[in-house]
């Protein structure tokens, strides 16, 4: 198990007023190599599970162990350090944290900061570009005149140049179109299939975690409600609108289907196999 | 942040709460001209008290104040140091080696540090007990007479009123930007000089690309809801002057005549 | 009556591209019209045109009967009122109720009858229980709201939402769209909404698609959205329920083309009992 959290609660603005438990006791396992989606209302606590990962926040109690460290209050930050280069952090909105002035060396910045030498950051600045599908004639031109959706691209690039064993995204698809989100996502399921990369992904968008994730998270109230595989979860689209969380549409369609009489398996979990057991019911009939 | 009180708005439901900024800005006026008098002890103890009176009535604690004056106290302490080098006069208070104390060397630091500590009640006074919203409305009012001499009376104020309220969002956006970089290895506490100058860019170039955003949205959100510079337009809060603010000015005119009096006509 | 009329409406940010190249729609009286198309297809430079905070290069602009130029912007700026996207941009006051008051200040509207406007415009959005907050104790739902109610007590003919929900959590966006919805249903308001969300497009009376600038589609939701490979080429989203029409289709189940889901199922149990 590379990531697990053991008894681990935070609080924010602890001795004041306006202290608030963001995490409480939390108790979690990711597995290696998955794809788990990370999800739950604003302030039940997603983002402040994620910042732990790399120790940008310091649990209050408890331990976080990620990969072969072991992380507590008593941490000092310099040992910290070498973490973040192992586990990448995208933080929302990540086009707002570029500022060198070609792409290239905004994306370079990252794998020197961590040592590497100029020469070794230029390599991994290039194969990070190509891997979010940004070909070299975009190194050298600024980074801040391009379109929203290849900013972004150019932000995730400069976390992959790192080359991070595992790969957290705090709601990576906000604000994109339809195309862009598809697209996005489509890459976070190479590199996780394809480069073998252990993705969380913080996102509310419930098509997205249907499609590409294998596990889900639920965080209520800076508790983890629910842990379980995607398939499981969506299952049961009653326990999801308890938790105020629309299902996708297909798991929608099966409802209403299942509301007017149709007969529809629990198992069927694609556009087609829905099609298939549809006509045969309509044609059955016929 | 949390520690610095030095201007820091307290909100608690007191009298000097209640008043008219423009009395209080124009009282904290009259009362800091009047500390530049040379009005000699008796007149600093008197406005003392009119401070710690005021002080007591706003419900604003004295260590409040204590923390406000924390940061100075350095300051006067240089102060001292420089004065009992090079103030020679007044009586001879002991001898270290070749190093003689005189007495005006204390008593000229203290007169400062009495100054100062004057000062930082006065403004405390206000700052604390009126909302930065307010403040503005009545630097508006109070700047209007001079718009005849072309001085932007609202426009200031309408900067002014935008900066507040966008401080805490910058603050949220500048920690946000602190935490994304350190994703990227960014080290803010140490390295080498290059490495710091670069990490100190890779926070203010998103910083400014951010706010310059903000700036733009801001323009067309007012503009698109009818604001116009220099156009004339009514105002929701206006300000009245009550009973109790004009005792209030009237004790600060006092106050500064007193202190007249006391330097130039005893 | 047609509240909007654009036409040959052209409009660059630089000499080397046009943003905007020749639309021409009509937008009726107290329709709820959405325009879609995907980022950079140039809806919201069209927004900010209609509002007039951009000056377009060549065209017109006919809003409410008058054409929309310099000398006319004062009075246009009165009947049409925007939300923007970033809920926090646009809160300008240093509380909800100052926040509302800010446009009524700017229209010279007498103080003594603000605090009457503010609250009844702060109870449209359901917000008069917030207004003595900051905008740092508010959620994005609630700051939009506070923008929709500063926008509706100017008392504008036209409301436009520029992508006004893109930005907010999923309960957010269902606030947001409930209100919009509400405010449609009880005044005669022109609604225009530029979105992504493909519920809001299939509740709406009119859709405008664009595409580099171009009117690609326009229509009703249903006329739009049963061009499904029109909407493939402009890379615009497909409601559920009509791929999986285009997926029964391929197995010989044929049915009307249905843009929610419901619609669709009523008419499989139809088939499934009458054939």
């Amino acid at each position: 198990m590379p990531i697990s959290f053991e008894h681990v609660s935070y609080i924010y603005s602890k001795g004041t007023p306006y202290e608030y438990k963001a995490l409480d006791d939390v108790c979690l396992d990711i597995e290696e190599g998955k794809m788990t989606a990370v999800i739950g209302q604003t302030g039940s606590g997603k983002s402040t599970l994620v910042q732990h990962l790399n120790a940008l926040l310091l649990p209050e109690t408890g331990t976080v162990k990620v990969l072969d460290r072991t992380i507590t209050a008593s941490e000092k930050p310099k040992r910290l350090k070498s973490l973040r280069g192992d586990v990448g952090l995208v933080f929302q909105f990540p086009e707002y944290q570029l500022f060198e002035e070609t792409v290239l060396k905004d994306v370079a910045f990252g794998p020197k900061n961590f040592g590497a030498s100029e020469e070794e950051a230029k390599k991994r600045a290039l194969n990070a570009l190509k891997l979010v599908g940004l070909g070299e004639e975009y190194c050298e031109r600024s980074p801040l005149e391009l379109s929203g959706g290849q900013k972004r691209r150019i932000a995730i690039a400069g976390i992959l140049a790192m080359n991070p064993k595992v790969l957290v995204l705090d709601e990576p698809t906000a604000g994109l179109d339809p195309k862009g989100t598809e697209s996005m996502m489509k890459l976070f399921h190479e590199l996780n299939r394809g480069h073998g990369k252990t993705i969380l992904i913080v996102t509310h968008d419930m098509e997205q975690v249907f499609r590409y994730c294998d596990r889900v998270i639920v965080m209520e109230d800076g508790k983890v409600r629910v842990h379980t595989d995607t398939e499981t979860f969506f299952r049961n689209p009653a326990a999801c609108q308890e938790m105020h969380i629309l299902p996708p549409a297909l798991i929608r369609m099966k409802e209403l289907l299942k509301e007017n009489g149709f007969e529809v398996p629990d198992d069927i979990l694609s556009i087609d196999a829905l099609a298939d057991c549809i006509a045969r019911q309509v044609k059955k009939h016929g | 942040m949390g520690n610095i009180t030095l201007g820091r708005y307290i909100p608690l439901d007191s009298p000097i709460h209640k008043m008219d900024p423009r009395a209080k800005i124009m009282a904290m006026l009259l009362v800091l001209i009047a500390i530049f008098f040379p009005a000699g002890w008796t007149g600093y103890a008197i406005i003392f008290a009119a401070a710690a009176l005021t002080i007591i009535i706003g419900k604003l604690s004295f260590t409040f104040i204590w923390k406000a004056m924390k940061p100075m106290l350095f300051m006067l302490a240089f102060l001292f140091v420089i004065n009992a080098f090079l103030l020679k006069t007044g009586d001879p208070l002991f001898t270290v080696g070749s190093f003689t104390l005189y007495s005006d060397a204390v008593f000229q630091t203290l007169y400062i540090a009495v100054r100062l500590l004057l000062m930082v009640m006065i403004t405390t006074c206000l700052t604390a007990t009126t909302k930065p919203l307010d403040m503005t409305l009545g630097i508006e009012d109070l700047l209007k007479p001079f718009q005849k001499i072309h001085v932007p009376a609202h426009e200031i104020a309408m900067l002014i009123s935008i900066a507040l309220r966008f401080i805490p969002d910058l603050i949220d956006e500048t920690q946000r930007i602190i935490k994304a970089q350190e994703s990227r290895g960014v080290d803010l506490q140490e390295g080498k000089l290059t490495d710091r100058i670069m990490a100190i860019l890779s926070l203010i170039v998103p910083l400014f690309v951010s706010a310059f955003q903000r700036a733009e949205d801001l323009a067309n959100a007012m503009e698109a809801r009818g604001y116009a510079p220099g156009e004339k337009r009514t105002r929701y809060k206006v300000l009245k002057m009550e009973g109790r603010d004009y005792i209030l000015l009237a004790g600060a005119v006092l106050l500064l005549a007193g202190m007249v009096w006391l330097a130039y006509f005893r | 009556m047609s509240v909007i009329e654009v036409k040959n409406l052209t409009f660059s940010y630089d000499d080397t591209r046009t943003t905007i190249d020749d639309v021409s729609f009509e937008i009726e009286e107290g329709m709820y019209t959405t325009i879609v198309g995907h980022n950079g297809s140039g809806k919201s430079t069209v927004a900010k045109l209609l509002a007039g905070l951009l000056e377009k290069k060549s065209g017109s602009i006919i809003i409410d009967g008058m054409e929309l130029n310099l000398e006319n912007l004062p009075k246009i700026r009165n009947r049409i009122g925007i939300v923007f996207q970033n809920p926090d941009n646009q809160f300008i006051g240093s509380t909800v109720r100052d926040d509302i008051a800010f446009g009524l200040e700017n229209h010279c509207v007498p103080q003594e009858e603000m605090d009457g406007i503010i609250l009844a415009n702060a109870e449209r959005v359901h917000m008069t229980k917030y207004l003595d907050h900051e905008p740092t104790r508010l959620s994005g739902g609630q700051k939009q709201r506070v923008a929709i109610a500063g926008v509706l007590a100017m008392k504008p003919k036209i409301l436009i939402f520029d992508e006004a929900t893109s930005m907010l959590d999923p309960s957010g966006k269902d606030e947001i769209k409930r209100v919009i919805r509400n405010i449609h249903k009880e005044s005669s308001l022109t609604i225009i909404s530029i979105t992504h969300d493909i519920d809001e497009v299939a509740g709406s009376d009119r859709v405008i698609a664009l595409e580099k600038g171009k009117v690609a589609m326009s229509g009703t939701p249903h006329e739009v959205f049963s061009d499904v490979e029109e909407l493939r080429k402009i890379q615009l989203d497909v409601p559920f329920s009509l791929k999986l029409q285009e997926a029964l289709a391929q197995r010989g189940v044929q049915t009307d083309k249905h843009i929610t889901m419901e619609g669709l199922v009523k008419e499989l149990c139809r088939s499934r009992s009458n054939m």
